[in-house]
């Protein structure tokens, strides 16, 4: 029996570590061109018309530009630079590009350029689908959230007073290439606005710049605005909500085909980043974690033991976790915690037709939806698949960073699961939508790995404890009766 | 049927064979019930640790688990006793770490990695099941009754007396320690009874374990000596002794020179002496007896004689001048404070300020043994009443341990086994009496009940010699069967009962946790220490000193993971009275104190607001008695105390009591919460004065949703060099006093 199993864990790792070589469906974001510092973007583009939209709403600033961009050069070209000052590519999070015209066609490919050495600026490279034919003109639709993006000023505030946050940006919409025509239009979430910057020159239609239509601004009209061109403005508005900033979440999602269960772990460092010495209205109070309707088991803990401060609404229609940090997290102050649940693993598992494939998906980001928003430093998700599982791909539209397998020892284990280990960098709370979808082979052998190790072993035990009870022990020869 | 049925099972091998299993099966019945009846705060809670000292333990655990055994063995804990530290490797009892840590990686080795802290927590329920199966053993040997031993591991399974310090999460060193107490004590009986060098070595490596493991163990090393010399003044000196005791001496002593803090102690200090001597007489003893045999009588009696006197003046002698030289340690403090209930609260008020260590209450024997201790006497008696070695060692435990009971509420944890294994020898005679449903066979005349009355009062008083030879004891009423079955069924569901209800109410709660009824029945959990104990872990840096009384310093510790100046170690009273003096002084007194220590943070619990007695201003006595023994020119209790003798905190408080840091900070902006005039304190039931405390050189960093913690912070110093004091009165905006000609109070004169 022991030797089966050996066999069998043997077999299994031939078996992991070469389906661990296969490429994956989904390409993460780790391969970096790296491009010398005095890099310079070929100028073979326009852009014709250019609007960028900044919200200004939740706690993270959401930029969309919409832009007609022309191919000025003689030959079709496919590549798209799109610059951000060093200090800022390392907070904006959830690049997409799409054709504005036509929504369907997915998101384009999208990678960060970086070069060797210390550079002002770095670049996105939008890869367009198809090249764009010269004098063609294509509307691109690039959307992206800026983290860590506001400031409390004053950074430190009363019992009673109003927070106020402060965002800088640039008027002009940085872009590698000159512009025809822009303006960027800001949406605050309230009219309360009492300091911005009123820029000295008049916009291009002679009024004052910006323009102010109740909690909505305008910077802008320009015209035929160079490329690198930057004006850097800065705009002060009221913000009576906490800022949520997820250092690190951790997600370990468990696969279990005995149990037919998925079990979710999340552990989140938390960090409060309002203004200090807390009014009521800005401290983090409660947080609201939807769960899948038919989520078990909930808990939500820490370092020193179980959280009680927590509700769990669960019915037919939703499943709600409600959690009250075990104390109100004020601005500059930290939180960390995790919180778990199981679930019906029937949701979300699906067995091919043929072979013995199966298909698991599963949300990539779920945890807590509040208004104000949530943003995540860093998401590393595991999906851990059970003991002897191979042949695992997997395919998300989240854009990663680092993609790995590997094996993952933990109960009975005698050779240890397959875990597949994807990093993600800068998101929000909006990308709980977006799922992973993982295939991977799980032979009905292996699912027998577990009972017969256990089996052999408790064999072996009975077999040395009856050798052992029949070993002579006394020092003079036993009598015989 | 089911009568022959039953016979075919019971008899011969086959019953043997029967019998041995139904034994194995009810003990591991009495193990579970063991172990579940343990586990209602987890049940009711959650896996948590509990109390104070299991916290250290928890911590010292991890640290064994993530470092390995050498480092700590060799561990110096940096983040204790800021700034002197402690060399923690060589002042613990490792036992019960190691034992968690062997459990923990052994758990590992077979891919069950389960959590170090769940390990811990049911560590000690663990080994209560273990603990049973050791009072099986050790009542078998005491007793013929079949029963006894089933008897005496269900009680010691049940009896709150043990559950009291074996509950899931109290982690502490008893947990273990008493499976071992009741262990070694078997093994003794057992190489006693066989003369055995092999028991006695093995009575030897669970003494070293019990010593590795508990502070107790004095216990152990005091009574196997008293035992053996007991016997040898019974004139029941037998090889059988030398052999057991020799072994159980040599290799045991051995073995708890082994561990560090245990160190030298057992050849140099006076709690080990007697287990030294008793050795060394019975070498005497041995000699005297082999001499017995090679010279005649009379010359033998001149010899022994003299040379008993001679050696017993040398001995004593040499003992006498070794204290005194201090070469032999005298006796240790604590234990003068067992023969002397005053001895502690002159000389060491840290010890008597912990509860535990008070003389305990009558009614706390009842409530800890409920029916066992008016059934202990008589488990005794019968021990005299086939007086063999054995007996006696229970005679002489359940004197000492009832006596120790007495002077020390903890001590009750070495009385309870003895108290099982006596009530279950007499509840078993009673049973093995009245439980059997034949008739006694009629060997001498059955002529009825008042025959056998007299049998049986016959055995007891041996009035000829007839009687006593072979007493006949036996019931024929079966009115009189019942009566007495169904009252001890009914004795022993009450006492079940009792025990669950003991335990479910009085030692369930992990104490870090308060639960509390809410309106409409639902528990509502009030976790105020968690709340600024992970506060203090997650917005502190990683090395700020925490400055708080030393009850909470293990917590500290364990839950906030930072330094702290004072903890329930308690082995430094200077320090603990240098804490003692800045949170009963005023401020201008106390900040030099604080900015000395480095104190970054300091600690206090409140329980004003909620009514939570045990708070630090009902505790701020025992800081200002143990400070003003270190500095009486400086701190002094009667300050503290109105004229009329009150301990007061409202507006007839003296200036003393308001103008200590320990008042300010309880106070602190405690006005806020209610309407102008109106604070209220709900422990000491008084009207605060309309005006609040003001503090200048700490600030208030945290206060807990029910304020039971208030965490300050202590400033730093002024930027232009003014005292806080000053520098606050200038931020309020109030003119800086001119200095004023200093008026003092009048002297007389005196060249």
């Amino acid at each position: 029996m022991r030797s089966i199993a050996l066999a069998l864990s043997c077999l299994g790792a031939l078996f992991t570590s070469s389906s661990a070589a296969d490429s994956n469906l989904t390409k993460p974001l780790s391969s970096k061109q790296i491009l010398s510092s005095s890099f310079k973007p070929p100028q073979v583009f326009r852009n014709v018309n250019l609007v960028r939209n900044v919200n200004l709403d939740k706690e993270y600033p959401r930029e969309t530009i919409n832009v007609i961009i022309e191919n000025v050069d003689a030959q079709p070209q496919a590549e798209y630079y799109l610059p951000f000052e060093a200090g800022l590519i390392a907070r904006v999070g959830g690049l997409e590009v799409r054709d504005k015209k036509d929504a369907s066609k997915g998101a384009f490919q999208v990678e960060v350029v970086e070069y060797d050495t210390y550079s002002p600026t770095e670049f996105y490279l939008i890869h367009l689908p198809e090249p764009l034919a010269p004098s063609a003109q294509q509307t691109l639709s690039i959307s992206y959230t800026v983290l860590s993006a506001l400031e409390p000023l004053p950074a430190s505030i009363g019992q009673m007073e109003q927070q106020y946050v402060q965002y800088t940006f640039s008027a002009y919409t940085p872009s590698a290439y000159p512009t025809s025509k822009q303006k960027t239009k800001i949406k605050f979430p309230s009219a309360n606005i009492p300091n911005y910057t009123i820029l000295p020159s008049p916009n291009a239609d002679g009024t004052e710049d910006p323009q102010r239509q109740g909690s909505t601004f305008t910077y802008g009209p320009y015209s035929d605005i160079p490329a690198g061109a930057a004006e850097l403005v800065s705009v002060r508005y009221e913000f009576t909500k906490p800022l949520i900033h997820a250092t690190l979440l951790e997600r370990d999602i468990e696969v279990s085909h005995w149990g037919g269960n998925l079990a979710t772990e999340e552990r989140y460092w938390l960090w409060q980043m309002a203004a200090y010495a807390n009014p009521p209205t800005s401290a983090l109070k409660e947080l609201k974690v939807p769960l899948h309707v038919g989520v078990t088991n909930p808990y939500f803990t820490d370092d020193i033991g179980n959280v009680s401060t927590s509700r769990f609404r669960s019915n037919d229609r939703e499943a709600l976790l409600e959690l009250r940090p075990r104390y109100p997290v004020f601005g500059g102050w930290k939180y960390s915690f995790r919180i778990g649940w199981d679930a019906d693993l029937s949701g979300y598992l699906r067995r091919l037709k043929t072979g013995d494939g199966y298909v698991l998906k599963v949300p990539f980001l779920e945890g807590p939806r509040m208004a104000e928003g949530v943003e995540y430093g860093k998401v590393v998700v595991r999906v851990v698949l059970p003991e002897g599982a191979k042949n695992v791909k997997y395919e998300t539209s989240v854009p990663l960073v680092s993609s790995d397998i590997s094996l993952h020892r933990t109960f009975m284990d005698t050779h240890g699961r397959t875990t597949l280990k994807l990093t993600a960098l800068n998101l929000v709370d909006e990308w709980r939508d977006r799922d992973i979808v993982v295939t991977y082979d799980y032979p009905w052998t292996a699912g027998f790995r577990k009972p017969l190790t256990i089996f052999a072993a408790v064999l072996v035990v009975f077999a040395v404890a009856w050798a052992v009870g029949s070993v002579d022990t006394s020092i003079a020869a036993r009598q015989k009766r | 049927m089911a009568v022959a049925v039953g016979d075919q099972f019971l008899q011969g091998t086959t019953g043997r064979n029967t019998r041995g299993m139904l034994r194995v099966i009810i003990l591991c019945t009495i193990a579970a019930a063991a172990v579940s009846s343990r586990l209602f705060s987890v049940i009711r809670f959650e896996s948590i640790i509990h109390e104070f000292d299991p916290w250290f333990n928890f911590r010292a655990t991890k640290y064994l688990v993530q470092h390995g055994f050498y480092s700590f063995w060799d561990w110096f804990d940096d983040r204790t006793w800021h700034p002197l530290g402690r060399v923690t490797g060589g002042t613990l009892y490792p036992g019960l770490m190691v034992t968690s840590g062997v459990i923990y990686h052994i758990l590992r080795l077979l891919a069950l990695p389960v959590d170090i802290r769940n390990i811990c927590v049911l560590l000690a329920p663990g080994f209560s099941g273990l603990t049973a199966l050791a009072t099986y053993l050790f009542t078998s040997e005491m007793s013929d009754s079949p029963s006894a031993g089933l008897l005496a591991a269900a009680f010691m399974g049940i009896t709150p007396g043990y559950i009291s310090r074996s509950v899931a999460g109290s982690y502490d060193n008893e947990a273990i320690a008493i499976f071992l107490l009741v262990f070694t004590f078997y093994l003794w009986i057992k190489s006693l009874k066989n003369g055995s060098a092999m028991w006695g070595a093995l009575t030897a490596l669970f003494y070293g374990y019990m010593v590795s493991a508990w502070g107790g163990y004095v216990f152990i090393t005091n009574l196997l000596p008293l035992h053996a010399f007991v016997l040898i003044c019974m004139g029941r000196y037998s090889p059988r002794l030398y052999v057991s005791y020799t072994t159980w001496y040599a290799l045991g002593t051995l073995a708890s020179m082994q561990v560090p803090f245990v160190g030298f102690l057992p050849i140099r200090s006076s709690d080990h002496m007697a287990a030294l001597g008793v050795f060394g007489l019975l070498q005497l003893v041995a000699f005297v007896e082999f001499i017995r045999y090679q010279l005649p009588s009379k010359q033998f009696q001149t010899l022994l004689r003299s040379l008993v006197l001679l050696i017993f003046v040398v001995a004593f002698g040499g003992l006498v001048l070794l204290t005194v030289s201090g070469t032999i340690a005298p006796w240790s403090g604590r234990f003068y404070s067992l023969w002397d209930t005053g001895y502690a609260k002159i000389h060491i008020p840290i010890i008597a300020s912990v509860s535990e260590h008070q003389p305990t209450a009558w009614p706390a024997f009842f409530f800890d043994l409920n029916m066992l201790i008016w059934l202990f006497p008589a488990g005794v008696y019968m021990c005299f009443r086939s007086l063999k070695d054995e007996q006696v060692f229970i005679v002489i435990y359940a004197v000492l341990a009832s006596y120790f009971a007495g002077v020390m509420v903890r001590l009750m944890l070495t009385l309870t086994p003895i108290v099982c294994v006596a009530a279950a020898m007499a509840l078993s005679q009673i049973l093995d009496t009245y439980l059997v449903a034949k008739s006694p066979s009629p060997q001498v005349q059955a002529n009825g009940s008042a025959e056998t009355v007299k049998n049986t009062a016959s055995s007891m008083l041996p009035e000829s010699l007839r009687s006593t030879r072979s007493p006949l004891v036996g019931i024929y009423s079966y009115t009189s069967k019942l009566t007495i079955v169904g009252s001890v069924t009914a004795y022993l569901l009450l006492f079940v009962l009792h025990c669950t209800w003991v335990t479910s109410n009085a030692y369930s709660s992990p104490s870090v946790v308060l639960a509390s009824r809410s309106p409409d029945g639902s528990q509502h959990i009030i976790d105020d220490y968690r709340e600024a104990y992970y506060w203090l872990r997650q917005n502190t840096p990683q090395d700020a000193k925490i400055m708080s009384w030393w009850d909470y310093g293990y917590q500290i510790g364990g839950m906030a993971d930072r330094p702290t100046l004072v903890d329930n170690n308690t082995w430094n009273n200077t320090h603990i009275a240098t804490v003692g003096k800045a949170m009963s002084s005023r401020e201008e007194v106390s900040y030099p104190i604080m900015r000395q220590h480095e104190v970054d943070y300091v600690l206090i619990v409140f329980g004003g607001l909620l009514g939570y007695s045990g708070d630090d201003i009902n505790k701020f006595l025992w800081m200002v008695r143990i400070a003003e023994g270190i500095w009486p020119e400086e701190v002094k209790e009667r300050d503290f105390f109105t004229p009329r003798g009150e301990y007061r905190i409202d507006d007839q408080a003296t200036p003393t009591m308001r103008n200590s840091l320990m008042y300010k900070m309880s106070y602190y902006n405690y006005n806020s919460l209610f309407p102008a005039g109106q604070a209220q304190d709900r422990v000491r039931g008084a009207r605060l004065p309309a005006e609040g405390p003001q503090l200048s050189t700490i600030e208030e960093a945290f206060t807990s949703e029910n304020w039971i913690i208030r965490i300050y912070k202590v400033k730093d110093l002024d930027n232009v060099g003014r005292d806080h004091a000053s520098a606050m009165a200038f931020e309020k905006g109030n003119k800086k006093k001119r200095p004023s000609k200093r008026k003092g109070p009048r002297v007389l004169r005196v060249e």
